[in-house]
């Protein structure tokens, strides 16, 4: 199995690299290195100098951004010789946005009797909520977070349910009831207490006013609450409150197989279809062994490019209309709907094709797909030159975006913005560019920057980003080449039927992995794309079972929303609503 | 005797006596409202439509609204209508209530002497004559007013600016 | 006999023709929306969708009246009733044709639209106040601001007109343009009135006491059933009536060739009803602030300026 390493990311323990100079810390700081199957240089950590190591990371560098925090519950882990023992495993991810791709990642063991470790929320503030969320759903403890409570469950929930003896289905526990007691617990749950959200009611020369905003608001884009505190209509702090959408799409991954949990995949930025299915398949791929045909890879970047054109522009309409402009949302969906044409005529499917397998796709494209690519092709750009004039050129929407919701790429990386609301600040970093993955680095793109990374720049990128998934649809138009959709590995699924009835060998592969799902060799991976929003990063571990030990799905979407509290103090609710449509989030995408 | 303007008053009257009473601030300004268009109502029937548009345009539509305005943001609760019930009952309301009688009494012993003839069916005065007696003889006066708005101004804006520059 | 039946006949009349115009154009702009933004439009319920008027205003009568616990009962009730009077009362001082307008002589006809201008204020913010919700309340706050501030525009850019008329009676006013509308010598007076207008009738881009991408649906967000019909009724009576005040004051009203009077201003008034849905389709929203600084550091200043020049023009013709 050690062939599979992807040589490339393991000679990143170079000169040089973070993990490098990681390594040659003192070694009382270290406890000691793993080896992965992703290359990502891997270090065991004890929990008291983690905090120690992670600023010497982040004072090494520019750029470094705290990419991933997460934990694995370990205590029904069958394959870790070697390893420190560990109940709950706090994992850090720290990725360099300084030059190429440079990561490394730490490891804290901790005891389940003693599950508590320091927050490191002075150091990067982003992991403000990663650190709610691990504590959510692990129940491991931050000594000196500044607001540790549930996040994405709600506050009256008991356990915490991505441990391993937490029930994963219905089933599993006594059927659901809901006495009077218990509703009135929910409702006090619910009662607002501004002290309790960190926020004062009253000023020196004034008493605040508190708008809760949302959960089912216009402009909030889905199930979003944010609460306000409000001087006049200026915005004194405001306090998102997330989880309406959480579907536990993490624990679902524990119990349906590698196969099977591909369209749960899809439905996690539910705007980006195919693109879900990206990094899962090719982490899972990465872990198989299993090298991908050059035709599907080509098919897999043309179909995630069409999502990205989709997605973007969907923000596009939907940022519009939140400005109040209200015709341009209903040309813009017309083109998607042209988009979703040619994906229904590829895939059979609109929105969620889960069109992506373990070691490829799930059929070849059909006759005259290049036709209708073709025209469509020539058909958009026409169309975006038309919206410039309506929307970008316009002096109200200019008025009403340049200068709000402005971050610098410090304050970016601090807060782990990635995709285009990274791009916007000025930062020239695409994950496509930067690793290529899949066949990226065959085909020739910009990467549209802006300078300002406000509200419009994030559009303005947006918007060039549509005309470079064209560019790059164009590439695979053109070269597409001929050969297998799918990849002749034992452990791609479904396996490849034609041999089944002529040798054994095949048909036993066929049998194991149409019934049971294909076992996956024991590992861990990460595996990260450039997805419509930013950096979408799936982390799964393989027990060597049927089954994900651990699927950890980082989302753009959730980190982005982090920062809108520092977006908005200080601005109009109407601004509020501008960096809300411009941050390009969706709430399944946060949720999960 | 002109009933209609007799009606006019007493429906001022009344509102301006419901103006006072009620313990809700936005309801008294809506009396208060009543009150002034009922005044309107008379200027219009004394033969003054141009002074009665004024008052509706200026007192009514502008002045009120900018109390209520100002109702709405201080969000006065419960509390503050009870402290005003209070205000009724005990005998708060003597002292102004005697500065009034006082005022009422002086104002009809004015008018009783006054020998200016007030036409209740006169001829209307249009815009343009109330425009040359303005510029006319009183000319000093608007430019005197004039003065006093400006001065107004200048200090509202300067208030203003300070306390925004403070917070 | 005929002098007492045909004021009656002539205020029923406008009434009927003021409420009719306001439910149809709801019609129009939906139908008119559609056209802009691709697509159909409400096209079901009858002829070409015609129909769906009847069903709107069928639904809203027998939709449960429901007046939220927590609000300010009597004021609840009243607020969409003053803004709906209101602008029946300014159409009464409209001059419709020549022989047809319910007080078109009134010698303040134009001060009298805009002390119920100022009445209409009322409405909105006695909904947003009453309606003891926070969005409610923003909206009624912005409602004050702004309908107040604008007023002070409309009042200001008219006066020039009124000054080139030498007169506030709307239908001298009207006769005033027998030859030249006051359009083409009073352009920037006119450019003032219709975005002030705008302001007033709060419709996109203006639309901040509604604003429901901020604010949900603003003042009316606890109005339901036909209270909430009152409110939808009387926005689109202002448009009418800001449409036909700009007919009357810059667009010569009812003068024209050839076709008769009544035409006439019913054509010029249905076009500038279409352009006011045309700037709802294609136009964002500004942000509040910079509508009113909008208002009072460019719209202020320029049409003080109108004043201005048009009072030495008046002056030079005079010959003073």
């Amino acid at each position: 199995m050690s062939e599979v390493f992807d040589n490339s990311r393991a000679a990143g323990a170079g000169t040089g690299s973070m993990g490098a100079a990681v390594a040659a810390f003192p070694p009382h700081m270290l406890m000691m290195e793993e080896a992965t199957r992703d290359g990502v240089p891997t270090f065991w950590v004890s929990r008291g100098q983690i905090r120690a190591v992670l600023q010497a990371v982040k004072a090494g560098g520019a750029l470094r951004m705290l990419l991933d925090l997460t934990c694995v519950d370990e205590r029904q882990r069958i394959h870790r010789d070697g390893l420190p023992a560990s109940d709950f495993t706090v994992i850090y991810h720290i990725q360099s946005f300084d030059g190429p791709i440079d990561e490394v990642r730490f490891k804290v063991p901790l005891a389940a009797d003693d599950a508590n470790i320091a927050s490191i929320t002075d150091i990067w503030p982003n992991s403000n909520w990663l650190e709610r969320e691990a504590w959510d759903l692990f129940g491991v403890v931050f000594e000196g977070h500044p607001h540790l409570s549930r996040i994405l469950t709600p506050p009256t929930w008991v356990g915490h349910p991505l441990r391993k003896d937490h029930y994963a289905r219905a089933t599993e526990r006594p059927p659901y009831t809901l006495s009077e007691d218990q509703v009135f617990d929910e409702q006090e749950a619910l009662r607002f207490d501004p002290e309790s959200w960190g926020m004062k009611r009253h000023s020196d020369n004034s008493d605040f006013m508190f708008l809760n905003l949302g959960p089912n608001h216009p402009s909030v884009h889905g199930v979003f609450r944010v609460v306000l505190q409000l001087e006049g209509e200026f915005i004194v702090d405001a306090v998102p409150d997330i989880g309406f959408h959480h579907r536990g799409a993490e624990k679902m991954a524990e119990r349906q197989t590698w196969h099977s949990y591909i369209p749960y995949t899809d439905r996690i930025d539910y705007v980006g279809g195919v693109m879900n299915n990206f990094p899962y398949v090719m982490g899972v791929e990465k872990l198989a062994g299993i090298t991908v045909p050059p035709r599907a890879q080509l098919i897999r970047i043309m179909l995630a490019e069409f999502f990205r054109i989709s997605s973007h522009l969907v923000f596009y309409g939907t940022m519009v209309q939140d400005l109040g402009q209200l015709s341009p949302v209903f040309y813009i969906f017309t083109d998607r709907e042209r988009v979703f044409e040619i994906i229904e005529k590829i895939c059979g499917f609109r929105m969620h094709p889960a069109f992506f397998r373990i070691g490829g796709v799930a059929m070849d494209l059909p006759e005259g797909w290049d036709g209708e690519v073709r025209a469509f092709l020539d058909y958009l750009p026409k169309r975006l030159d038309e919206y410039n004039e309506l929307v970008m050129k316009n002096p109200i929407f200019k008025a009403r975006t340049k200068g709000v919701g402005v971050y610098n790429t410090e304050e970016a990386i601090d807060w782990g913005v990635t995709g285009p609301g990274l791009r916007a600040t000025g930062l020239e970093w695409d994950y496509r560019r930067k690793a290529p993955y899949s066949g990226y680095d065959q085909i020739d793109f910009d990467i549209p920057t802006a300078v300002n990374g406000d509200c419009y720049d994030r559009a303005a990128v947006h918007i060039e980003e549509i005309r470079q998934s064209l560019r790059i649809i164009r590439y695979c138009l053109d070269n597409m080449p001929g050969g297998p959709y799918k990849a002749e590995h034992p452990l791609a699924v479904p396996p490849p039927k034609p041999r089944t009835m002529h040798d054994i060998e095949t048909l036993i592969h066929h049998f194991v992995g149409v019934s049971w799902g294909p076992v996956i060799p024991q590992g861990e991976v990460r595996s990260c794309i450039e997805a419509t929003k930013g950096l979408n990063q799936y982390y799964l571990v393989s027990d060597g079972g049927s089954m994900s030990y651990r699927t950890r799905i980082r989302t753009p979407s959730f980190i982005h929303l982090q920062q809108l509290p520092m977006l908005s103090r200080g601005t109009m609710i109407a601004d509020l609503i501008a960096i809300i449509g411009s941050i390009d989030f969706v709430m399944a995408d946060v949720d999960r | 005797m002109n009933i209609v303007l007799e009606l006019y008053g007493l429906i001022a009257i009344g509102a301006t006596a419901l103006a006072i009473t009620r313990t809700i601030p936005v309801h008294g300004l809506l009396y208060l409202v009543v009150s002034l268009l009922a005044l309107a109502c008379m200027f219009d029937e004394l033969g003054a439509p141009f002074a009665a548009m004024l008052e509706i345009i200026v007192y009514a539509g502008a002045i009120i609204v900018l109390f209520v305005f100002v109702v709405m943001m201080i969000n006065l609760g419960q509390p503050d209508q009870l402290r005003e019930k209070g205000w009724f009952a005990g005998g708060a309301w003597i002292g102004p209530g005697v500065i009034a009688a006082l005022l009422m009494g002086l104002l009809v012993y004015g008018t009783q002497r006054s020998t200016m003839a007030v036409g209740t069916a006169g001829t209307p005065i249009g815009p343009q004559q109330v425009g040359l007696t303005l510029y006319g003889p009183y000319i000093l006066t608007v430019e005197l007013s004039s003065f006093l708005l400006l001065a107004g101004l200048v200090s509202a804006y300067h208030i203003g600016r300070r306390i925004g520059g403070k917070s | 006999m005929m002098s007492i039946i045909w004021p009656i006949l002539v205020i029923v009349v406008t009434v009927f023709g003021v409420l009719g115009v306001a439910a149809v154009s709801t019609m129009l702009e939906r139908r008119l929306l559609g056209v802009f933004q691709d697509r159909p439009g409400p096209n079901r319920v009858g002829p070409f969708g015609l129909f769906q008027v009847i069903a709107d205003a069928m639904k809203m009568l027998f939709k449960q009246d429901w007046i939220p616990p927590f609000a300010d009962k009597p004021v609840f009730l009243i607020a969409p009733i003053i803004g709906f009077l209101a602008v029946l009362l300014c159409f009464g001082v409209v001059p419709i044709t020549p022989i047809w307008s319910v007080a078109g002589n009134l010698n303040v006809g134009l001060l009298f639209i805009f002390g119920m201008l100022g009445l209409g204020v009322y409405s909105v913010v006695l909904a947003g106040w009453s309606s003891n919700n926070k969005y409610a309340l923003l909206g009624g706050m912005r409602a004050a601001a702004q309908m107040i501030s604008y007023e002070v525009f409309m009042g200001l850019s008219v006066m020039g007109v009124v000054m080139a008329a030498g007169s506030f009676s709307i239908r001298d006013i009207v006769d005033a343009q027998t030859n030249c509308w006051f359009i083409i010598p009073q352009f920037l007076g006119a450019v003032i009135f219709f975005l002030a207008g705008v302001a007033e009738t709060h419709r996109l881009p203006f639309d901040f006491p509604e604003g429901e991408n901020e604010i949900g649906a603003g003042f009316h967000t606890e109005y339901s059933g036909m209270k909430f019909g009152m409110f939808y009724l009387a926005e689109y009576a202002g448009v009418a009536l800001s449409s036909a005040l700009v007919t009357t004051l810059y667009l010569g009203g009812w003068h024209g060739p050839l076709l008769p009077p009544f035409l006439w201003f019913a054509i010029k008034v249905f076009l500038l009803i279409c352009f006011y849905i045309l700037l709802r389709a294609a136009l964002p929203r500004p942000r509040y602030d910079q509508l009113m600084s909008f208002g009072w550091k460019v719209l202020l200043p320029l049409s003080l300026l109108n004043i201005l020049v048009t009072g030495a023009v008046v002056l030079l013709r005079a010959g003073v």
